[in-house]
């Protein structure tokens, strides 16, 4: 038999709670110590224990990250969803299956493997068998695709981090599961694991996790939030950081965090931050960002620093809060009442996520306005390679502040809304420093900061707001372009997708044509994605929601005879993006354009 | 050549920082003509200069509405941020956690306060920020022509409209059983009272509310308003006679009443006295702080005075376990960690 070597997907369905996450991270954690390219979905319900969750994991040699088209592999635990679960299977499948689980068998079609692991585990602790059964799947799939002992051990000991008692126990079970399969299975399926060498040396880690490091080497001096999925593993990975990078040998600290009564007060914190000359922030979903639209459109309206992040999950309302999709592109961009626009940052890799922690800071001081960050469940909660972070590349930019008084006698003529420079971002001065002092206000104000109901003074105003977010386009991070010469068919796309676009591309390449990609990072868009569609024959905007909410941004700020050339694939069923159903939508788009 | 204007020569008054008082006043007032809150500005200004605080020192924050558009008209030289409705007191928590050593003197009304509001509120008195709260409740909407709000006193009618029907939230009541540090309630027309009452709570380290009456003239100033002039003028049950008493040098004379009286030391030193009037009334007594504001609810009457007093819990920034200066004062180097710490954190990863 022929056999399969790091190119399958395996599919473990467990319920929620029972510890199968710590199983599945041991897992993966195994085979990235192979070398071997690897990605693990974490697909969990909005529930604490007993709800089905799902855990897949692609190896790829390729290095595609997406979650595969297809299980090979299916590992079932959970009776409740058994018969659906084995049902979705393709001829030819392997089935790993809990035969204690009083569930009945009747695929004939697939390689089954019955294994008893409630009974295994039984053996080991019966008060922790739920727990340990997890452990005995790892370890019948460890012999049965010859993962290296050496590789679970090193995994074992980053997850249990010294906890001898934790490791023995799961080297136990692992070792009850291999010599299971050893004695009473044989291998009948063709899918094995083989070492790899590794080009350069990299760890696993989620992107909130890489978010809150970013904000820590940000300066971030306070933050302001509360608890949501998928976004709290933001604030508590900041807060777990406090000790370590941002506490005096005293231990007191430079970073205050306050988990706020609700989203709007966390808003209401992070602009008063702001306005008093911090660096203040929030980490939110996209129910949060609703509750603090009105806040935005103060801290754009009256020029307050602000810090957002909004990890992205499925709307609208409460809609799926474990699953991930790019629908909250448009609230962000336009965020509040009125007309209103907004620097958004959208970073697609956990690299990219600690980057832009910083940055968003420091855009946020130098355009006086709030900053979004645009991460999604998938970038945020799941772990990815990571060749490890870049300390920033420049100082802390702390904008227009005039903070000596000799500066502030220099000027003319001071006002705070007064555009100095031409560049539509105006001087600041602190509360406490005794130089020009103004009554910030979300109403109508003149270049003194005096309120105005003058039609000119609004006019102005309105103008002026608009240069200076106009302003950031060709400073924001710059569009990610991979262009084949031929220019034929172009895709545009955003944040996470990042991870499923080379398999789409190979995809879309193996029919024949050629394929640019160009990922855009932030908002407002630079001139480079206009080039970029003007170069191209057809433009496909890719995303993760119903309306093509990207497209639709592109459209209103392309030159008319550009907008023709972008078309829209817009589809989000809540998984994160397989690479096959994305090349199809793409190519039957191409064919209704063609007609 | 332009003639010099001259001008008689004139004595000024100047604080013990050589300030004059127009150093603390704002712009003109857009408010109705006799507003309440009109003198409860004149109160804040007189307070701040006579106690000399520097006017860069304060910050002046409010929400939406009629009181809030006040911070305009007082403390020209404070910066100050007229936020939106009802959340002002997260926005005073934000900048105060970055920025402890200015004087935060939040400004708000019923409407801000009693309905959009109470959440933010209720969680600044539990934080216990460092803030001055004055809320200038006259039981109306004023700025959107005169609805009522969430503190209109039942059975109380407006000029225009039904009695009020519905139960009134008694903020005071309210911050007491939430275990506010800092709980008094004043009338807009008591200018001596709450002259004392301000320049305690800007001497209190703590969240300080000071609920005060202030009649709106044109929506709620009629005889049938238990909120009006002269309503409140007729049944204000005054707890006792306030006298602040500044620890400074030169020290205030004061008279030392005959009586009893009852000193509380506030967190600068200085001290307010309480002046027994029938019966005294114990201010670090939450129970009957509460039979007080009950007592004259039960007879539809507004007891003024410092209701309740705790000088012994933390404020927040205690709590937040912070560096001792300004968050905003801590240089950029201080913020950002070094280089070689994300070495050793790339490396402590990959290990």
């Amino acid at each position: 038999m022929a056999t399969i070597a790091n190119d399958f997907t395996i599919n473990i369905a467990t319920a929620n709670g029972t510890g199968s996450q710590s199983a599945n991270l041991i897992l993966l954690q195994s085979l990235f110590e192979m070398g071997i390219p690897v990605s693990g979905k974490n697909m969990f319900p909005s529930n604490i224990s007993g709800l089905p969750t799902w855990y897949i994991v692609r190896l790829s040699d390729l290095g595609y990250q997406a979650p595969g088209d297809r299980t090979h592999i299916q590992v079932l635990v959970n009776p409740a969803t058994w018969d659906e679960d084995l049902e979705s299977l393709e001829t030819g499948s392997v089935v790993i299956w809990n035969s204690d689980a009083k569930m009945e068998m009747n695929r004939e079609d697939v390689i089954s493997y019955p294994v008893p692991m409630s009974s295994l585990a039984r053996k080991i602790n019966p008060k922790i068998a739920k727990l340990v059964t997890n452990i005995v799947y790892v370890g019948i799939l460890a012999e049965m695709l010859g993962i290296n002992q050496s590789a679970l051990e090193s995994a074992l000991s980053k997850q249990f981090k010294g906890k001898e008692k934790a490791i023995g126990l799961n080297l136990t079970a692992l070792g009850l599961g291999r010599d299971y399969f050893k004695e009473n299975l044989s291998k009948e399926d063709p899918y094995v694991v083989e070492q790899r060498e590794l080009k350069t040396a990299k760890f696993f880690i989620d992107g909130n996790e890489a978010t809150a490091l970013g904000c820590h080497f940000g300066g971030v001096q306070m933050l302001a939030w509360y608890p949501i999925t998928p976004s709290s593993g933001i604030a508590e990975a900041i807060i777990e950081y406090v000790p370590q990078l941002r506490t005096n040998d005293e231990g007191e600290s430079t970073c205050a965090v306050i988990q706020a009564e609700d989203e709007l007060a966390a808003a209401g914190m992070v602009i008063g931050a702001g306005w008093a000359g911090g660096r203040g922030m929030t980490a939110t979903s996209g129910p949060g960002i609703s509750l603090m639209q009105e806040f935005i459109g103060l801290a754009y309206f009256a020029e307050v620093p602000s810090v957002f992040w909004d990890v992205n999950r499925v709307g609208p309302s409460t809609g799926l809060p474990t699953r991930t999709q790019q629908s909250d592109i448009t609230m962000l961009y336009e965020g509040s009442h009125g007309d209103t626009q907004h620097i958004v940052l959208i970073p697609g890799t956990v690299e990219e996520c600690f980057e832009f922690g910083w940055r968003a800071m420091d855009y946020s001081e130098r355009f006086q306005t709030p900053v979004f960050g645009l991460s999604d469940l998938d970038l945020g909660m799941n772990r990815w390679a990571c060749e490890g972070f870049t300390y920033p590349d420049q100082d802390m930019d702390r904008g227009k502040v005039v903070r000596d008084r000799d500066v502030f006698e220099a000027f003319e003529d001071f006002g705070r809304y007064l555009d100095v420079d031409g560049d539509g971002i105006p001087y600041r001065t602190l509360p406490g420093s005794g130089m020009d002092p103004i009554l910030y206000r979300g109403t109508g104000h003149d270049t003194k900061g005096v309120y105005s109901e003058k039609p000119k003074d609004y006019v102005d105003l309105m103008a002026r707001l608009k240069r200076k977010i106009n302003g950031a386009r060709e400073l924001l991070p710059a569009p990610l372009l991979r262009e084949e010469i031929e220019c034929e068919v172009g895709v545009i796309y955003i944040g996470s997708m990042e991870n499923t676009i080379q398999e789409i591309d190979d995809m879309l390449e193996a029919t024949g044509l050629k394929v640019s990609q160009c990922r855009i990072r932030a908002l407002p868009i630079s001139n480079q994605v206009g080039e970029f569609i003007r170069r191209h024959e057809t433009v496909i905007v890719l995303e993760m929601n119903r309306d093509g909410q990207l497209w639709g941004i592109l459209r209103k700020e392309l030159p008319n005879d550009l907008v023709t050339k972008v078309h829209s694939v817009a589809y989000s069923d809540g998984q994160p993006p397989r690479a096959r159903i994305y090349s199809d939508l793409i190519m039957a788009k191409l064919e209704e354009v063609k007609q | 050549m332009s003639e010099v204007p001259t001008r008689p020569a004139k004595v000024i008054k100047l604080n013990m920082i050589n300030e004059p008082k127009d150093s603390y006043t704002g712009g003109p007032s857009s408010l109705c003509p006799g507003c309440g809150h009109d003198q409860i500005s004149n109160v804040i200004i007189a307070a701040a200069w006579e106690n000399g605080i520097e006017p860069h020192r304060i910050a002046k924050m409010s929400g939406i509405g009629c009181s809030s558009k006040t911070p305009a008209y007082y403390l020209g030289q404070s910066h100050g941020f007229n936020t939106v409705h009802g959340r002002m007191p997260s926005v005073t928590t934000g900048a105060y956690t970055v920025n402890k050593d200015l004087l935060y003197l939040g400004v708000s009304g019923d409407g801000d306060s009693a309905s959009i509001g109470i959440g933010q509120l209720i969680h600044a008195i539990r934080r216990n920020v460092d803030m001055v709260y004055i809320l200038e409740n006259n039981g109306v909407y004023g700025l959107t022509k005169g609805q009522y709000s969430a503190t209109a006193d039942i059975g109380s009618k407006k000029k225009k409209g039904t009695p009020n029907q519905t139960q009134p939230i008694d903020l005071c009541a309210l911050a007491i059983n939430l275990g506010c540090s800092f709980v008094a309630r004043s009338f807009s027309g008591s200018k001596k009272q709450l002259n004392s009452l301000i320049k305690a709570a800007m001497s209190h380290k703590g969240f300080a509310l000071i609920d005060i009456i202030s009649p709106c003239v044109t929506f709620n100033n009629n005889d049938e308003s238990l909120k009006s002039y002269g309503y409140v003028k007729d049944n204000n049950v005054t707890l006792h006679i306030a006298d602040y008493i500044p620890n400074r040098e030169p020290m205030k004379e004061v008279e030392v009443p005959e009586g009893h009286f009852r000193d509380i030391t506030l967190h600068d030193g200085s001290v307010i006295r309480l002046e027994t009037i029938s019966e005294e009334h114990d201010p670090t007594n939450a129970v009957a702080a509460l039979s007080a504001l009950h007592a004259a609810d039960a007879e539809s009457k507004h007891v003024t005075g410092l209701l309740y007093f705790d000088g012994s819990k933390p404020s927040l920034i205690e709590d937040l376990g912070l560096v001792e200066r300004a968050l905003i004062d801590v240089p950029d180097s201080e913020l950002r960690p070094s280089s070689e710490i994300l070495d050793k954190l790339n490396a402590a990863f990959l290990s």
